[in-house]
């Protein structure tokens, strides 16, 4: 019995400090990043730092997919939620310069999340889970999309919004490239390593177990729907704070960034870097980033194409990420290889 | 058995599927640390009956009170919460995770480790601890799951066929458990195979068409003329 106390000791302290191989990437991605400038002119820095953004994005819809299982079409929502509560309240309603990005992103982030909580409990609380909830949130992305073009009095309609300063606090405006990719970088490894701790922790074995067996879940005394809907809300906020932050960059909001073609785009990028796995949400994005410039340097109709028949291999072959597939299917070998034997 | 106020109590509970009765006025009670055995031939309503109680599936008409609480209504979760835990007919675990994960899902949070060993080694796990669940055979899947139940300290155990698939020796030894379990949890088991009710010995409630036929000592179930038609499908 003392035995298997300390196994039991041991393996609760394991699970509980472990480094896992994706918590040590984690580490070395952040690392890389931070000396990235030393190396770059300011024109890439800019690229970076929004490839940085968008990674948040990725990682945001990675905490809702990755975990639960239900895909979200309707991150977009969220991102552009976040980009035009910044833009539109630093645009129209004459805020003091040295705190207007705060009241931006308050707004951006509160709306995503009441947007969220809204829907996510009206579908989450009505039962619909698996492809009824892509289809709903795919659904949800174009109601805000076409109320983004329409409600031009407020979002500026189809030419959307320009002149959101750059990111400031306390009087220190985050204009120079160098800073704004560290602001970029900071609150991605923030978001990043908080997300690794939480859901390596009792919350993201709670949301495996929804994952694998709602009902089992809710006999063992869990209230499955109110998880759900939090982590639902929580993902909504931080896509919209990568939003709010994205267009302090730009200076300017377009109705583009709360459409469907984004939603699938960060759905390819967590995809491609393997969903459920945090950091290879951010990476995913940095690959389909980096493909993108090539391949568009070479044709600019090839990337659409080239993106579009990814993403229908995606649906037909590896839902679960190329990544996934190729360790499946090594798994399976070294199997079949054993059973030979 | 000094005859306490009863932990679960049904009262005329019925379920009805559009126009199909599936469980019909069963009032029944269950009286604290007993061992009790639902048995009924495929389609009683056995199933439908335990999903009523653990608030998977909502009563159409009736009552069902946990001690002096009416839980019918309470989402799954609540009645969970409150005290009954529940094995579904197929193993359900949570594929994904290992056994010590499955455990530490379905332990209330800072539960004593003491008590959680205990528990593994009281449903054979100790050597699969790192195991993910997908990777077990069968009857420890079975094993798994009434593991995970025990952990919720629950007052109320319920098993819906937790012989299926399993090994006459792994019956046996399920039945040995079960009949351990007495003094300590209610237990409410819902079976089809006879040699293991036999062996359980338990107060046997037998449900036919839905209704509550006859119920009793297992010794007495065993020699009623009317279980024995229905059983051989006389009636």
């Amino acid at each position: 019995m003392t035995q298997l106390s300390s196994l039991l000791t041991a393996n609760k302290t394991a699970s509980g400090l472990r480094f896992r191989p994706a918590t040590l990437i984690a580490i070395s991605v952040i690392l890389i990043m931070s000396v990235v400038p030393l190396f770059s002119n300011a024109y890439d820095l800019t690229n970076y730092r929004d490839v940085l953004l968008f990674g948040l994005f990725a990682l945001s819809l990675d905490i809702f997919w990755g975990r639960t299982g239900i895909l979200s079409f309707g991150h977009a929502t969220f991102f552009g939620l976040g980009a035009y509560g910044m833009a539109v309240s630093s645009i129209h309603f004459g805020i003091d310069p040295s705190y207007v990005s705060i009241v931006g992103l308050l707004v951006g982030i509160s709306l995503a999340a009441v947007v969220a909580a809204l829907v996510g409990y009206f579908i989450l609380y009505g039962g619909v889970r698996g492809d009824h909830f892509t289809i709903v949130t795919l659904a949800l992305t174009i109601v805000a999309n076409h109320i983004a073009i329409g409600w031009s009095k407020v979002t500026g309609g189809d030419s959307g919004l320009i002149g959101i300063p750059p990111f400031s606090i306390f009087g220190f405006s985050f204009y120079d490239p160098m800073a704004s990719y560290y602001l970029a970088l900071i609150v991605l490894a923030i978001c990043l390593f908080s997300a690794i701790w939480i859901l390596n922790g009792r919350l993201g074995l709670i949301l495996s177990a929804i994952r694998d067996d709602e009902v089992k879940a809710k006999t063992l005394g869990y209230d499955t729907k109110l998880i759900l809907l939090i982590t639902f809300v929580v993902s909504a906020m931080l896509a919209s704070l990568a939003g709010a932050l994205y267009v302090t960059n730009t200076g300017f909001v377009a109705p583009d960034m709360i459409a469907l073609l984004l939603s699938t785009e960060v759905i390819i990028w967590v995809a491609v870097g393997g969903s459920g796995t945090l950091v290879g949400a951010v990476i995913g994005t940095a690959i389909v980033w980096w493909l993108q410039q090539k391949i568009s340097s070479i044709s600019v109709t090839a990337w659409p194409i080239a993106i579009g028949s990814f993403f229908i291999m995606l649906v037909l072959f590896f839902p679960r990420g190329p990544g996934a597939f190729v360790l499946e299917k090594i798994k399976a070998f070294q199997k079949s290889r054993e059973g030979n034997k | 058995m000094t005859s306490n106020i009863p932990i679960l109590t049904l009262n005329k509970v019925s379920r009805t599927f559009g126009t199909f009765k599936a469980v019909t006025d069963v009032s029944e009670t269950f009286g604290p640390d007993e061992l009790n055995c639902i048995i009924g031939p495929n389609g009683a309503g056995k199933s439908t009956l335990l999903n009523m109680i653990c608030g998977t599936l909502p009563v159409s008409s009736g009552s069902i009170s946990f001690g002096e609480t009416a839980i019918h209504g309470l989402s799954g979760d609540r009645i969970a919460r409150l005290g009954i835990a529940r094995k579904f007919q197929v193993p359900s675990v949570f594929e994904s995770l290992t056994v010590f994960e499955n455990f530490q899902v379905s332990a209330p949070a800072n539960s004593d480790l003491a008590i959680l060993e205990e528990i593994l080694s009281t449903v054979n796990l100790v050597e699969d601890l790192d195991v993910t669940a997908s990777d077990l055979p069968h009857g420890k899947k079975q094993w798994l799951e009434i593991g995970m139940a025990l952990t919720m300290q629950p007052k109320v155990l319920l098993l819906d066929e937790p012989t299926a698939g399993l090994s006459a020796d792994e019956t046996s030894a399920t039945a040995k458990f079960l009949r351990g379990l007495v003094g300590k949890v209610t237990v409410v088991v819902i079976e089809h195979d006879m040699a293991f009710v036999r062996e359980l010995g338990a107060r046997t409630i037998v449900l036919h068409h839905g209704e509550v036929i006859a119920s009793g000592p297992f010794s007495e179930i065993e020699n009623n003329e009317f279980v024995r038609d229905v059983y051989l499908g006389r009636r």
